[in-house]
């Protein structure tokens, strides 16, 4: 009996086998091989020579060079970081925003979705990127109003001016990355049941109480995934500057380039969550 | 809806009460019985919307509108919007730098195929880790999660290095390898759709097939990926939507090689535009006007998939169930 429970689980074993295979594969040729082949190659000094490449280990000579020696790293690293501070907030609350809206119940919300579903077609391309350099990524009033001004004098000369007139010139470019996020909330905002509203409604809660009681706190799951979403697609956007620093040049000092920033993507995502665990256990708990 | 007027026994003269009734209606045809049935409300959304469709859709005008202009359209600042005249030029031109034709054949290609084998192997990882129990199970959702946030920077010279030891270095079978393996753009993100997916159908299925005595790949292949309709939907839309937008694989694996995607064949057109035209003065307004003309040609197919699939596009991410 038991010999034969113990064949069914490992022929059951053996079947999800089959299911896992090529992905362990795949894991195994495109994600671990070369996580350590580009580990070996950042501890190592790599030469091209024409019968091939040729290793020198020299330690943790290109971490120290990049994270001590000079600012280029730093330099690069810092505004962007700022930038992404300064987006992730907007394109979370304006996506969440878009989302309930297009949730209602009026007359053309189906032409609206396929208009805001259109930036997924348009974000990931080169396209986006001409658009930017077109000067089609700032919104008109805020020249109009000269807001930019007052934000400059607001700032002073603080480090965060730069950034926050950056991303006040791409704004559109912004919302423009909310795609997948607008998504994900309508998604999500499908899950919470129409009877938890109706109920609400008996008990005279207002809408604005309706929100925050019932529609943001069930909407917290979706927040922390688009959270994730947004800032690893900003962290791995092919044309973001740290990125362009990281090209087919010096293999080894790429190579430790490449992981100093996977370790701060890695810290920045580990800490966007604690946060948000945190926050979201404080207002469960109150 | 009706809600019980309490305050009913204490009723007040009839005159008063059809003045406040009629009050009352006027308010919810404004207002709305809930804030967000009224009047108000709906232009409040309307109006929200409407300015938020405009600066989403804005580019997209000005990018239809520069295309067609002439040349001296584009230099007049009082056109605007409307050209006076319908000129396909910059297309024509725009269609022979990118080499349309070659270009869109490769583009289609690689997008179809890469987004089939990703249906394919990330069902399978999906279907495995939502409904299967084997070893390892938790480390390698972890793996999984690991494989979503690292940036392919950290891993693209290794492979360039593999690529070439391979001989697979600018063949364009180098862009379609991973997604076999449920790699590639975005891979883990569809890895988790199908898994999330197939958390959400009922036990019973697999039940029933056991008594039977179906093998589970077969029954995989008969019962659950035909169901997985909506998901399979989103996952070989947004596949082949990013395949085809992709320039930065195709930059690194390809190389300079003749037959590229056309999005990377867009980025490189640039250079072949200017000195297409040479350096007259008037030849800035007139890349822009090409430039544009490429974007609307490079973008076409992915639009066009996307207006017939919108519908139940919108759909399938409702019934995807993409996080729970």
């Amino acid at each position: 009996m038991s010999r034969f429970k113990l064949k069914a689980r490992t022929s059951r074993h053996l079947e999800a086998l089959v299911f896992i295979a090529p992905w362990v594969i795949g894991f195994l040729l495109f994600m671990a091989f070369p996580l350590g082949f580009s580990l070996y190659m950042s501890l190592h000094k790599v030469t091209v020579l024409p019968t091939g490449l040729k290793y020198d280990y020299q330690g943790l000579k290109y971490f120290t060079e990049i994270l001590f020696g000079s600012s280029a790293f730093y330099d690069n690293l810092l505004p962007f970081f700022q930038e992404i501070i300064i987006m992730v907030p907007v394109i979370i609350v304006f996506s969440l925003f878009i989302a309930i809206m297009l949730n209602q119940d009026f007359p053309g919300r189906l032409v609206f979705r396929v208009v805001f579903f259109l930036p997924i077609i348009f974000t990931s391309g080169y396209v986006l990127t001409e658009f930017v350099n077109q000067g089609e990524g700032t919104l008109g009033f805020l020249e109009r109003f000269s807001i930019g001004e007052y934000l400059i004098q607001f700032l002073g000369d603080s480090s965060w001016a730069k950034p926050v007139m950056d991303v006040l010139n791409r704004f559109v470019l912004v919302l423009w990355y909310s795609g997948v996020q607008i998504l994900i909330f309508l998604a999500g905002r499908q899950t919470i049941s129409k009877s938890s509203y109706e109920s609400a409604r008996i008990d005279g809660a207002s809408p604005w109480e309706v929100f925050w009681k019932i529609t943001l706190p069930a909407m917290s799951p979706f927040i922390l995934l688009n959270l994730i979403y947004t800032v690893v697609d900003m962290f791995t956007f092919p044309y973001n500057p740290v990125i362009e620093l990281i090209n087919t040049g010096n293999y080894g000092y790429n190579s430790a380039l490449a992981w100093i920033y996977f370790v701060v993507i890695a810290l920045f995502l580990s800490v966007i969550m604690l946060l948000f665990l945190r926050l979201n256990r404080q207002a469960r708990s109150r | 809806m009706g809600k019980i007027n309490i305050a009913k026994f204490k009723a007040p003269p009839l005159k008063k009460r059809i003045m406040q009734n009629g009050l009352q209606t006027f308010r919810y045809a404004i207002l709305g019985r809930e804030v967000n049935r009224g009047l108000l409300f709906k232009i409040f959304i309307y109006w929200i919307l409407i300015v938020t469709s405009y600066i989403y859709l804005n580019p997209i005008l000005k990018m239809l509108v520069k295309m067609v202009m002439n040349e001296k359209d584009l230099n007049d600042p009082t056109v605007t919007w409307i050209p006076h005249e319908i000129y396909l030029g910059h297309l024509k031109t725009a269609w022979a730098a990118l080499q349309y034709l070659e270009s869109l054949f490769v583009s289609i290609g690689i997008s179809t195929i890469v987004a089939v084998f990703h249906v394919i192997s990330c069902g399978l990882m999906g279907y495995a880790l939502a409904r299967m129990q084997f070893p390892f199970k938790k480390l390698l959702t972890f793996l999984l999660i690991m494989t979503f946030i690292i940036p392919p920077q950290v891993i693209i010279l290794p492979m360039i290095i593999m690529y070439t030891k391979l001989g697979l270095q600018g063949n364009l079978f180098s862009l379609i390898l991973p997604s076999l393996f449920g790699f590639g753009i975005k891979g883990a993100l569809f890895v988790i759709i199908f898994r999330q997916f197939y958390t959400t159908q009922p036990k019973e299925l697999e039940e029933a097939a056991k008594i039977d005595g179906a093998s589970s790949f077969k029954f995989y292949w008969k019962v659950m990926f035909p169901l997985a309709k909506p998901a399979i939907l989103v996952v070989s839309l947004f596949s082949f939507v990013w395949t085809w937008n992709d320039t930065y694989y195709p930059r690194m694996f390809l190389g300079q090689s003749p037959l590229v995607p056309l999005a990377t064949q867009m980025s490189r057109v640039d250079a072949s535009i200017t000195s297409m035209i040479g350096n007259e003065e008037t030849a800035l307004v007139l890349v822009e006007a090409i430039k544009m003309s490429a974007s609307f040609l490079a973008l076409l197919p992915p639009l066009l998939i996307f207006f017939f699939a919108q519908r139940y596009f919108v759909e399938s991410v409702e019934r995807t169930g993409l996080v729970e």
